[in-house]
């Protein structure tokens, strides 16, 4: 048994009074996909915040392939191999899609040139098109800024971005916080299916969704939250909309 | 359609100046079709177009610097007075660009406080005008002849100040599409918080964006001072202007991110074509200063046109 790409165990978070997170325990495995659903304030966010390294947790403890970890900031849990593909997207709307998925790791030349800090366009253009060919992604041409691209392309070029990098390292999680809110069907189809291969390829993906039919067209395993604490957590194949229902809203006990 | 928009967007200055070099010629005939006239209007245009390349570094960094006329007229008067104290015109050009950076790096980590960047550059432009005062007790400093080469001279029978023009263009688009900088300054220009989270240092390259505006606004003053043989404290906000317009003009955002150095050259061809046009019709050269301030107005309004229509036809889902 290979361990979790990712494991939270006992977390909690507090803010002050509120608690936001009550000793939640959850692991993804490389290669899954863990769906994590559950009502406005029921701890999603926050949990990816703790995951991302945004938040640091109040109690409990972290651990990337076995080894326990604590990130003191989003670029150090990128360092680990977490890497969260934001609501907001986060590109650079002016620039095209080889530069936004290589932004901030750019290939430079080499020889005397390297010191001039001389960009390797070409080799950043073809590494772009190889990698977004082995996502089976089609943008058309990666020297098209994203200022140009559809709201569901954009998407794709954020979830890329993240993939990119987690290829890169060999393993990682990705967190996907709503991939599919404000995206057509098709949009929405394009980015589940993305989904689906990223796992393929061995990446453990977390994705954070109120859009169900998603969770359950791409989802190995679905945990459910419920006022801070994790109240079902099984295979997606046992179980369906009605039983995960119950369990956002409350209606259904605990599971055993 | 959308690839008609992005060729207005992108092209459109190229095509504009076409249109008005002909307008000027059938207005303007052989006086102003000629060698010389060719040669006057680039010559006319290089101190602009420095100045521009300034600001468009800059906007391209995410920043405005409004301080660059006081820069200029800093980095003037401490070169002129070196070349009077009788330094050499290395040391004193050194010095003037050294000025420059400086007054960047000062705009830059002031920007960089939270300090609002418009008003903290408004208020470098009075300390460094009024620097430039004291340097001077003012009076204009002159009687220095190093200069002449970046001045009068006229290697090749063109004047020496085009030559810096495109020394500087060549080197800032080379910089600006082939390097790491010039990639990640346009970046956090078009998105400070996405670069940042791909591990860019946004706000040190802003102050970069800064140090290169002062450099450029150096050199302006230097070749400033170097056509007059003479460096003046007094600050011209008109070059200010001219630059601002060209900016504009060649389509940089001035919100950051968008643009290209040989656009804003076109830029600053342009507004000199018109400065040079207008006077070869006998037009008084007031009329010049309110032309280029509608041709401003005109070309953001003309760049938010274009930007929305462009969001429009690629925002829309597909259905």
């Amino acid at each position: 048994m290979t361990a979790p790409a990712l494991r939270l165990r006992q977390i909690s978070k507090r803010y002050g009074a509120t608690t936001a997170l009550d000793r939640v325990d959850l692991e993804v495995y490389p290669g899954e996909v863990l769906g994590l659903v559950g009502d406005n304030g029921a701890g999603k966010s926050t949990l990816l915040q703790v995951a991302s390294g945004a938040h640091r947790p109040t109690a409990g403890e972290l651990c990337v392939q076995g080894r326990p970890v604590a990130f003191g900031s989003p670029r150090a849990a990128a360092a680990a191999g977490i890497h969260m593909v934001y609501q907001d997207l986060a590109l650079v709307p002016t620039q095209d899609v080889g530069t936004n998925l290589y932004l901030g790791d750019e290939p430079l030349r080499g020889g005397p040139l390297r010191y001039l800090g001389v960009l390797d366009k070409r080799r950043m253009r073809r590494e772009a098109d190889q990698a977004l060919a082995r996502l089976g992604v089609r943008l058309g041409p990666t020297s098209r800024p994203v200022e140009l691209l559809s709201a569901g392309q954009r998407q794709v070029v954020a979830l890329a971005r993240a993939a990119v990098r987690v290829m890169a390292a060999g393993h990682g999680v990705l967190l996907l916080d709503e991939p599919t809110a404000a995206l057509g069907p098709e949009q929405s189809r394009q980015v589940r299916q993305l989904i689906t291969r990223l796992a393929g390829q061995g990446v453990a993906v977390v994705v954070v969704t109120h859009d169900l039919p998603l969770c359950f067209a791409v989802t190995h395993r679905v945990a459910v939250l419920h006022r801070g604490r994790k109240v079902a957590d099984l295979p997606t194949a046992e179980t369906d909309l009605d039983a995960v229902v119950g369990w956002i809203t409350g209606a259904r006990p605990h599971q055993p | 359609m959308t690839a008609a928009l992005l060729f207005a967007r992108d092209r459109g200055i190229v095509v504009l100046w076409g249109l008005l070099i002909l307008l000027m010629w059938a207005l303007g005939g052989s006086s102003f079709a000629s060698y010389d006239n060719a040669v006057l209007i680039l010559n006319a245009a290089a101190v602009t177009a420095v100045f521009a390349a300034g600001i468009a570094i800059g906007a391209l960094a995410g920043v405005l610097d409004l301080s660059i006329p006081g820069t200029a007229a800093l980095a003037g008067v401490v070169c002129a007075r070196q070349l009077v104290d009788g330094r050499g015109a290395v040391a004193g050009i050194a010095a003037g660009l050294a000025v420059g950076v400086l007054a960047g790096l000062v705009n830059g980590l002031l920007a960089e406080r939270g300090l609002n960047p418009l008003v903290v550059t408004i208020g470098t432009l009075s300390v460094s005008s009024g620097l430039a005062l004291v340097v001077t007790g003012g009076l204009p400093v002159s009687g220095f002849t190093d200069l002449e080469f970046l001045g009068t001279g006229r290697p090749l029978d063109i004047p020496a100040p085009v030559y810096v023009m495109l020394a500087v263009y060549a080197t800032g688009w080379l910089c600006l599409t082939q390097t790491r900088l010039g990639l990640r300054l346009t970046a956090v220009g078009g998105n400070a918080e996405a670069a940042r989270r791909c591990g860019v240092p946004s706000s040190r390259y802003r102050v970069i964006g800064f140090a290169g505006a002062g450099l450029c606004a150096a050199l302006g003053g230097i070749l400033t001072a170097a056509t007059v043989a003479q460096a003046d404290a007094v600050v011209s906000t008109g070059v200010l202007f001219d630059a601002l317009t060209a900016v504009a003009l060649g389509g940089v955002a001035l919100s950051g991110g968008r643009g290209s150095l040989p656009r804003v050259l076109v830029g600053a061809l342009v507004v000199a074509t018109i400065a040079n046009g207008l006077l070869i019709r006998d037009v008084p050269p007031y009329w010049t200063t309110v032309a280029t301030g509608a041709l401003l107005i005109a070309a953001i309004a003309a760049d938010r046109a274009l930007s929305v229509a462009l969001t429009r036809r690629t925002l829309e889902v597909p259905r």
